[in-house]
């Protein structure tokens, strides 16, 4: 894998208001996105994944701004533009977005192919024809059928696989070299989710961008990932390469969350759920955010905040745990299991 | 397109039909000194059921029904009973209609122009003073009566800038005051509306998407908040258009135009059933006509209606 | 790369904290978001709006005014006639201040107690109006919906009433039957009730068909309880609203039937009887006082019921609650 840099996150800390009321919702948050590689950011729901890839093309809703922390790219640091001017530059062109549901993030009363021209005509300076043929070809690379006459069409006459293509040939349109994919497949079938992954590391792989899903989807991870960073509640707990991540996870986090895997359920037995919900982000948070339900919690989580500790080069975690001082603590029988079957599989 | 608009009129003639058949049996219960006027009081029982009879009033209710509608298809509204005797109705409307049409339209393009314009200005600064402001002037327009803003128009409008208080058509000055009072409320109503379909449309995905694009938030104003929101607004500009033209009657009356709205208050004021007759058939079916036309216009600008607004409700 | 650990720092830490801690499954839980009662905040948001509860105040003192001003001390009969005992003349158009503290009208009757009379008149429609509208709509709309039968026949009928101009329908029902207070709280609540049956109509469909209700059953939610927990906060904030809106839009419909000549009789004092009085001599400067105080009053009780209303409707959207 290259190891070039080319974003990287330094403490980033996000807050929002919200009725009088401060949030914070990244606590920070740090990482580095290497060139051409595919990195996943999983966490459940609230853990501010989508938050934190937001501030990357300054989109954070008016009520929310970063606190402190930087994002470094090309030699600028994102968190201190302030403009409009300067994020116009930027989004789209550099960096690019898929959301959630293909359904709704389509004007539904614009042909699709106008969508797409828009980019087009803005970043790359096309003239309307231009653009129009440009479109056609993209839509035929993203696999839409019959793409001359599928351009003119609106969103509604597509279907939802059709309509991810379309967003997808919109965020590559301008050749970015960031592409964001926020649960891209989330609102789709089965069938269609591999379809779409399968298209995008094959665009990756063409076009050579990089690529940070966001998901909670661990079957899509082993799907597309090179490395995987963990967030639990406005930070990164765990970050390292897939196979460290599924094999080899440190943090108690990484643990419940593989553990709720329905693959590495026992049959017969009860599937394993997390306990307890995420923090209330509106508290200041004390020690380890996961600790609260954490049934092996070690008197320190409450009291310090754990550093990233280094467990091989590409691999680190933010866990007491990995402090010589804690006591040996073995991770829960799945994870285990699991990895008992890797190391079989490896030797 | 045209399937949905064959479907649409066949079922506005429908309702066109049972609305008229209604309104025409409930006429059925005014009161029956509205048919004679002043003579009323001289005539004898027999005199009176000797009139109902000719006029066709006692005939069972089926029949009359029959009798109107064979009447309405040749054009036939029949004639008034006391405010001009026994002349034609057609013949005291023809004249009038073009002053309620005209009316109605400048009043229609005033308060889109500005309401329209206002709505986007109140979404674009949300919160802040237009916005305030602008609420502040639909409070007050829903809130407080028509009936008595408009008198409050009338009185400063004429005291305080010496406008003519009554209309007369030869005088251009007096047209200003019956204009800006039939645009006030359609402001307020533009404004609220295309308010709300423009913060609406603005939380929507697609216009996270078109930001992440890098679009400008101008250009996604225009190019998509705008379209889309002017969309559901369509649906509402025929019938603002014929209601504001039948909705009058209150201004055309306190200003003296000589319109159909005027009309209608002098004809209930001295009570001529079949004249009232006219004019509320008239004022019913310019509503329907008006759902129809917004249908679809709405549907010609937003293709989905075509499909999923097959049947039934509209 | 990542921060190392600052040696000193963890070193300074005291080793005892590394032992297990005692686990409380529920301080998990209590770590998440606070418990949520609909009512509570609905209320909360209401009356975190300084507006809302300055005009709840203000609505409130003078509608307790309105209702207990005669039977204070010192006040006229609104529809006694007073002649000046020196001349034996009737007090017409007498100024504000003095004797009559808002004067007079044209034929010599007390204009203070007429505006508090007529504002008893005016509310009482309204709230009749505003009663009635509620019970039929909720009664047509509950039909409508339960009833899959009666729906075709049902959305005919509405679609008819709703296809004939409001205005043209009230005039045409105030126009059959004979001015009085009767005619006109049933003219005007056989237009409104119209969009409470809908609005009722749709939840209950809803409440059939709608998949949370579904699944919500489906788990043995007893319909009692779907429709306490998801029907009735619903319906509570728009009847509200409704009946906060009828009471504006009464009072404006009167005024407009009384101006030609279908509202109440002269000889009862209501708002829309006053605001007419008043029209008639406006243009003469010394008596615009008869026009101004009634609509000064009008327009206070329904910008409020106005504000309020449309206030509580969006406190009581949940989508507007933290």
């Amino acid at each position: 894998m290259n190891s070039t840099t080319v974003l990287e996150v330094r403490d980033l800390v996000v807050k929002f208001r919200l009725r009088g009321r401060v949030l914070t919702a990244i606590r920070g948050a740090s990482l580095e996105l290497y060139e051409g590689e595919a990195l996943a950011i999983v966490g459940e729901s609230g853990s501010g994944k989508s938050v934190f890839t937001k501030t990357f093309i300054g989109m954070l809703d008016q009520n929310g701004w970063v606190d402190s922390g930087s994002i470094d790219f090309e030699g600028r640091d994102l968190t201190r533009q302030r403009t409009e001017g300067e994020w116009m530059g930027l989004r789209g062109r550099k960096i690019a977005m898929v959301f959630q549901d293909p359904m709704t993030s389509l004007n539904p009363l614009v042909p699709v192919g106008r969508q797409i021209g828009e980019v087009l005509t803005l970043h790359k300076g096309m003239t309307k024809d231009q653009a129009r043929s440009a479109v056609v070809e993209l839509l035929d690379r993203v696999g839409i059928p019959e793409p001359a006459s599928r351009s003119r069409q609106l969103p509604h006459e597509y279907s939802g696989g059709m309509r991810q293509r379309a967003v997808i040939a919109m965020a590559i349109a301008a050749g970015p070299r960031i592409l964001i994919c926020d649960e891209p497949t989330t609102a789709l079938d089965v069938t269609i989710q591999a379809q779409i992954l399968k298209l995008v590391k094959a665009l990756q792989k063409d076009f050579g961008f990089t690529t940070i899903y966001i998901t909670h989807d661990l079957g899509v991870v082993a799907n597309v990932a090179d490395r995987v960073a963990v967030m639990y509640a406005g930070k990164i707990v765990e970050t390292g390469t897939a196979e460290e991540i599924f094999y080899d996870a440190r943090h108690p986090y990484t643990w419940a969350l593989l553990s709720s895997l329905p693959q590495l359920g026992v049959k017969g037995q009860n599937l394993y759920s997390i306990a307890g919900t995420p923090p209330n982000l509106f508290n200041e948070i004390k020690g380890d955010a996961f600790a609260p339900r954490n049934p092996r919690a070690q008197k320190i989580d409450f009291e310090y905040e754990p550093p990233m500790f280094e467990v091989s080069p590409t691999h680190h975690a933010a866990t007491w745990l990995l402090d010589p001082r804690s006591p040996k603590v073995d991770p829960p029988p799945a994870i285990q299991a699991m990895r008992a079957r890797y190391q079989g599989r490896a030797s | 397109m045209l399937r949905y608009a064959f479907k649409r009129l066949s079922q506005s003639l429908v309702t066109l039909f049972i609305v008229v058949s209604f309104v025409f049996l409930l006429m059925r219960l005014l009161p029956i000194e509205g048919y004679f006027g002043d003579r009323f009081q001289k005539m004898s029982k027999e005199a009176i059921q000797a009139g109902l009879q000719k006029m066709g009033l006692l005939d069972p209710w089926y029949q009359q029904l029959g009798h109107f509608y064979s009447d309405l298809l040749r054009g036939d509204l029949g004639v008034s009973n006391i405010y001009r005797r026994d002349v034609p109705i057609t013949k005291i409307l023809a004249p009038r209609i073009p002053y309620s049409v005209g009316f109605g339209l400048v009043a229609v393009v005033v308060a889109m122009s500005v309401g329209l314009t206002m709505g986007v200005s109140m979404a674009k600064h949300k919160d802040r003073i237009q916005d305030r402001l602008g609420t502040f002037y639909i409070v007050f327009a829903h809130a407080v009566p028509l009936a008595v803003y408009l008198l409050f128009v009338q009185l400063y409008g004429t005291s305080l800038f010496k406008l003519p208080l009554l209309f007369d058509k030869y005088q251009p000055l007096s047209w200003i005051l019956p204009g800006i009072s039939m645009s006030l409320n359609g402001i307020a109503f533009y404004a609220m509306w295309m308010r709300r379909y423009m913060v609406d449309e603005l939380s929507k995905d697609y216009v996270k998407l078109a930001r992440a694009k890098g679009l400008s938030s101008g250009a996604i104003m225009v190019r998509h908040v705008m379209r889309n929101a002017y969309v559901p607004m369509a649906q509402y500009l025929p019938a603002a258009i014929l209601t504001t033209i039948g909705g009058s009657i209150y201004i055309e009356s306190l200003y003296s135009i000589p319109g159909m709205g005027g009309l209608l208050v002098d004809v209930i004021q001295r009570q001529d059933n079949t004249m009232v007759q006219a004019l509320v058939l008239i004022f019913s079916s310019i509503g329907i006509l008006g759902l129809f036309l917004g249908d679809l216009l709405m549907a010609f600008f937003d293709p989905r209606i075509r499909l999923v607004k097959g049947e039934g409700s509209r | 790369m990542m921060r190392a650990p600052d040696a000193e720092a963890m070193k300074a830490i005291d080793s005892r904290l590394f032992e297990f801690a005692d686990y409380d499954a529920s301080a998990g839980e209590r770590a998440g978001y606070s418990n949520y009662s609909y009512w509570r905040s609905t209320l909360g948001m209401f009356l975190a709006k300084r507006s809302s509860r300055l005009f709840l105040w203000m609505l409130g003192i003078l509608l307790l005014f309105t209702f207990v001003q005669p039977f204070l001390p010192g006040q006229r009969d609104p529809t006694t006639i007073f002649n000046d005992p020196a001349t034996g003349m009737q007090y017409r158009n007498v100024p504000p201040g003095g004797q009559f503290w808002l004067g007079t009208n044209s034929i010599g009757q007390d204009l203070w107690a007429r505006i508090w009379s007529g504002t008893r008149t005016s509310l009482l429609i309204g709230l009749s109006v505003g009663l009635a509208e509620m019970l039929i709509g909720i009664a047509f709309g509950a039909l409508w919906g339960y009833v899959r039968r009666l729906d075709r026949v049902m959305t005919e009928i509405y679609n008819v009433l709703d296809n004939i101009p409001t205005t043209v329908l009230l005039m045409l029902l105030a126009y059959i039957m004979k001015p009085s207070f009767q005619t006109m709280v049933i003219a005007m609540c056989s237009v409104g009730w119209l969009g409470l049956a809908r609005f009722v109509r749709n939840q209950i469909v809803i409440i059939r068909d709608r998949e949370y209700n579904l699944a919500s059953r489906c788990l043995g939610t007893p319909t009692r309880r779907i429709i306490a927990k998801n029907l009735l906060p619903y319906l509570v904030s728009v009847i509200m609203l409704q009946t906060a809106l009828s009471i504006p839009g009464t009072i404006g419909w009167e005024v407009f039937l009384t101006y030609i000549g279908l509202g109440l009789p002269v000889s009862i004092p209501s708002l829309g009887n006053l605001v007419n009085e008043g029209r008639m001599i406006m243009m003469s400067e010394e008596l615009r006082y008869q026009l101004i105080f009634p609509t000064v009053l009008l327009s206070i009780i329904t910008i409020s019921f106005y504000v309020l209303g449309n206030a509580f409707s969006d406190a009581s959207d949940p989508r507007n609650h933290t």
